[in-house]
């Protein structure tokens, strides 16, 4: 049977008075391509948030590669790659200095992996931070997140501003990583994605979580999550 | 660490440059205008030195302005304090929140480093500013007091620019304290906090009742015109000092690891 490589129990955060997730719980196997549904503003980042340490949750507890997400902190996030939603970096920067950076802080050498997935990505290494459109910075972010080759990816909807070529070739490198024995937890609205590259699936709403039987639901059943929350 | 460190003290160079080339121009550009003032200052001092608590406030009445020492300490002493304690408070006043107000912070805080490392970085960073800071302006002051030839007492010189080093930690300290309640800019804040420091200490010298609590200003123990009368440093200034600094130092780290960070 395969390991957990995720589990958060009973997790449960809000802001103040706002909600934020209310007792979610949640495993994801190695080797699993997660597709992570829901609404804008449902809970999905406020999990993902929790699991890097960014927020102090209220209640529960979440393991990441067996270890605990507040004592063994930064172990995990060695072994993690993040791509947050939004790709913002240090605009001075030059791009080849911000993956450098990104490797330096880790102390590894990754120049190898990085001119590949620059090479494979179309990134322009040489390109101010500030002169970068969204999808431009996203690319950046990929490298960033993939360059070390960790056990774990998790990518906060990481198509968005990404054309559609290199949506494909994102997907491409997700898949040969996790053929590899990475793991990857993929946070979107996009349900074709999910559908196409994900072996499960949960959907959020309202703070909530729900297990998909399977990842591959018809739109009906999809934008019914969305309605009803409308209602 | 050292690579955050790195990384904070390149996007801090062009600021240290800025700041520390001003103050210290400016600086010397007081000093060298002292030998072209000086006939005049010899009437100019009497007139300043009688003008009651005023003249205390500055120190016009301890030292006379027409000597270099007395000149220094008066002008380029005010100089310096206003200078070095905007530059100390700018500094660390984003040091800390400038990640969430730039959206950086997710890049940065999935490093596999602890919130407290982070911080060590930056902390290490704006005191090196503030050492280099210090460090360029002395030069320039001493390259004026080479160009005229003048005299100057080193041992004072160097306890004030070193008093005024500890002033210019104890501003960045509570501003370093501010910076990590929330990710939003708060330069205007930061900037305040030095001119009301700066404030304080001129009111609490011009008025007798605030005098007996002037010690709880960073700019009280760091007065050129005291220092260069060789008036005793007040120990409680100083305790007052170093007790504001650790515990706004601290207080930065107790509340950036226990709090959500935003996005």
């Amino acid at each position: 049977m395969k390991e957990n490589v995720i589990e958060i129990n009973h997790l449960t955060k809000n802001y103040g008075k706002s909600r934020g997730v209310i007792d979610v719980s949640l495993t994801v196997k190695k080797g699993d391509i997660f597709g992570f549904l829901g609404p804008n503003g449902a809970g999905k980042s406020t999990t993902i948030r929790s699991m890097l340490g960014f927020l102090k949750i209220n209640n529960g507890n979440i393991r990441i590669l067996g270890m605990d997400s507040v004592k063994d902190h930064e172990k995990i996030l060695r072994e993690v790659g993040y791509m947050p939603s939004e790709a913002w970096f240090y605009d001075s920067m030059i791009v080849g200095d911000v993956i450098k950076y990104a490797a330096d802080v880790r102390c590894l050498d990754c120049s190898y992996e990085a001119e590949k997935l620059c090479e494979r990505l179309k990134v322009d290494t040489h390109k101010r931070i500030k002169q970068l459109s969204l999808g431009n910075r996203k690319k950046v972010s990929i490298v960033c997140a993939m360059q070390h080759r960790p056990k774990l990816f998790i990518f906060d909807e990481p198509t968005g501003g990404l054309d559609p070529l290199m949506q494909k070739k994102f997907f491409e490198l997700i898949n040969e990583y996790v053929n590899e024995g990475a793991t990857c937890l993929l946070s979107t609205h996009v349900l074709s994605e999910v559908d196409k590259y994900c072996k499960n699936a949960a959907i959020m709403r309202d703070g909530r979580l729900t297990m998909l039987n399977t990842p591959h639901i018809d739109d009906e059943t999809f934008l019914s999550f969305y309605e009803d929350e409308e209602e | 660490m050292r690579s955050v460190l790195k990384r904070e003290l390149l996007l801090n160079i062009k600021s240290l440059l800025i700041w520390s080339l001003s103050v210290g121009s400016m600086g010397l550009a007081c000093i060298l205008l002292y030998q072209s003032m000086e006939g005049e200052m010899k009437d100019m001092a009497d007139a300043f030195s009688n003008m009651g608590a005023f003249s205390e406030a500055f120190g016009m009445s301890t030292l006379s302005i027409a000597s270099l020492k007395g000149y220094f300490a008066t002008e380029i002493g005010a100089v310096h304090g206003l200078g070095s304690g905007m530059f100390a408070a700018i500094v660390a006043i984003n040091i800390i929140s400038k990640e969430e107000d730039a959206h950086t912070g997710e890049f940065l805080f999935s490093f596999p480093l602890s919130r407290s490392k982070i911080l060590v970085s930056k902390g290490i960073c704006v005191a090196f500013m503030l050492i280099v800071f210090t460090v360029v302006c002395s030069l320039f002051y001493l390259t004026g007091f080479k160009i005229l030839g003048e005299e100057i007492p080193m041992d004072e010189f160097f306890r004030f620019m070193g008093m005024q080093l500890l002033m210019n930690a104890e501003v960045a300290g509570i501003c370093f304290g501010v910076s990590s309640l929330t990710g939003k800019n708060r330069m205007g804040i930061g900037l305040g906090i030095a001119l009301l420091c700066y404030c304080y200490d001129v009111m609490g010298r011009v008025i007798p009742d605030v005098k007996k609590y002037l010690y709880l200003g960073p700019y009280s123990y760091c007065n050129a015109s005291e220092i260069f009368t060789d008036v005793a440093t007040s120990a409680k200034a100083i305790i007052v000092a170093v007790v504001l600094l650790v515990s706004c130092t601290a207080f930065a780290f107790w509340n950036y690891n226990k709090r959500d960070l935003a996005s």
